[in-house]
């Protein structure tokens, strides 16, 4: 049986401080803070605006129900970009530059569900005038299921 | 009946061309600022991607994109009049020229982005240049599976290499 669906109630963060990279304590196998989105039309559609995504199944649980699944459907693309955030929060995006973002799909996001993507730093190294730090990453729901799994790079200047 | 291979001679002989080309109009900060608020919303996105003056004073040196922005959503200069994903296909050989089996289905796998430091920029043009990366075959529960994979190259009005990324496509007869 699915489970009915409630649309979730947003309470903006508020004076959250993200922990940002730091060089003189890095080492791998640091995890660096998660990110967690709501799945729900709020932020898919504000996706679908800016980078035209507006297939069936993103937007209507009727078609996610026709294609076999409990509700609507988040973008892959938008999980992609969201590892971007994930890693810009990080490093801080006035000092470092995403270098890097692969990611495979294992299951859809539905919505209701809370997606959290997280990484954990594999290597570092220099190459080129940066520092370039390698991360396994991926994103669970909060049934605790792996939505995505990926790897990823961020730079620094050296 | 078992089929040995989908990938055909003239499917074969086709990788590495290239076969979709596109043209993004000039970027326009605005879409830089809404791009950032889908990315941070419900917070609010970098002073990075929205605040001039602020940037002017960042190692950049101004304005620049997200590195995932994407300057071809919505309307493309060339060609022309071309709305996008709607008038794009993910699988190659339409536009190639050449026939492939008629496939049930076609699914993304995957997908890895390069980015290579060199940053977007409002009034920046991003040519894009697709080709035909590679394809190959694995046995998966409902038969044989064919994985192509595209591989799309971003350059600026400089012709600096802004981002490569290969895409996976998983299609099964």
């Amino acid at each position: 049986m699915t489970e009915t669906y409630i649309p979730s109630v947003y309470v903006p963060p508020t004076g959250a401080v993200v922990p940002k990279l730091d060089r003189k304590t890095l080492k791998v196998g640091d995890l660096i803070p998660t990110l967690t989105r709501p799945g729900d039309y709020q932020l898919w559609n504000r996706y679908a605006a800016v980078n035209h995504e507006f297939a069936g199944h993103h937007m209507d649980d009727s078609v996610g129900h026709h294609e076999g699944f409990e509700a609507a459907i988040g973008m892959g693309p938008f999980i992609h970009a969201l590892l971007h955030t994930l890693l810009r929060e990080w490093v801080g995006e006035d000092v470092g530059r995403v270098a890097k973002v692969g990611m495979q799909s294992r299951r859809p996001w539905i919505r209701g569900r809370t997606l959290t993507e997280g990484g954990k730093v594999t290597a570092i190294r220099e190459e080129g005038g940066e520092l370039i730090v390698s991360l396994e990453l991926w994103g669970d729901n909060d049934k605790g299921e792996r939505l995505v799994i990926g790897e990823g790079e961020v730079a620094l200047p050296a | 009946m078992t089929v040995e291979t989908l990938i055909s001679p003239e499917m074969a002989a086709a990788v590495g061309r290239e076969y979709e080309w596109a043209t993004s109009y000039p970027i326009d900060p605005v879409s830089i600022r809404n791009w950032s608020v889908a990315m941070y919303y419900p917070e609010k996105p970098p002073r990075l991607y929205w605040d001039e003056d602020y940037a002017r004073t960042t190692r950049w040196g101004g304005l620049v994109a997200p590195e995932e922005f994407n300057p071809f959503a919505w309307m493309r200069a060339d060609p022309p009049g071309n709305m996008g994903p709607e008038a794009s296909r993910p699988w190659p050989e339409l536009n190639l020229g050449i026939p492939c089996p008629d496939f049930k289905a076609n699914i993304f796998a995957g997908l890895v982005v390069t980015h290579t430091g060199v940053r977007m920029r409002p009034g920046d043009v991003i040519k894009s240049a697709v080709n035909l990366a590679g394809y190959h075959e694995k046995q998966g529960r409902l038969g044989l599976m064919l994985f192509t994979t595209r591989e799309d190259r971003w350059t600026n009005q400089k012709g600096e290499l802004v981002r490569v990324s290969r895409s996976d496509l998983i299609r099964y007869l």
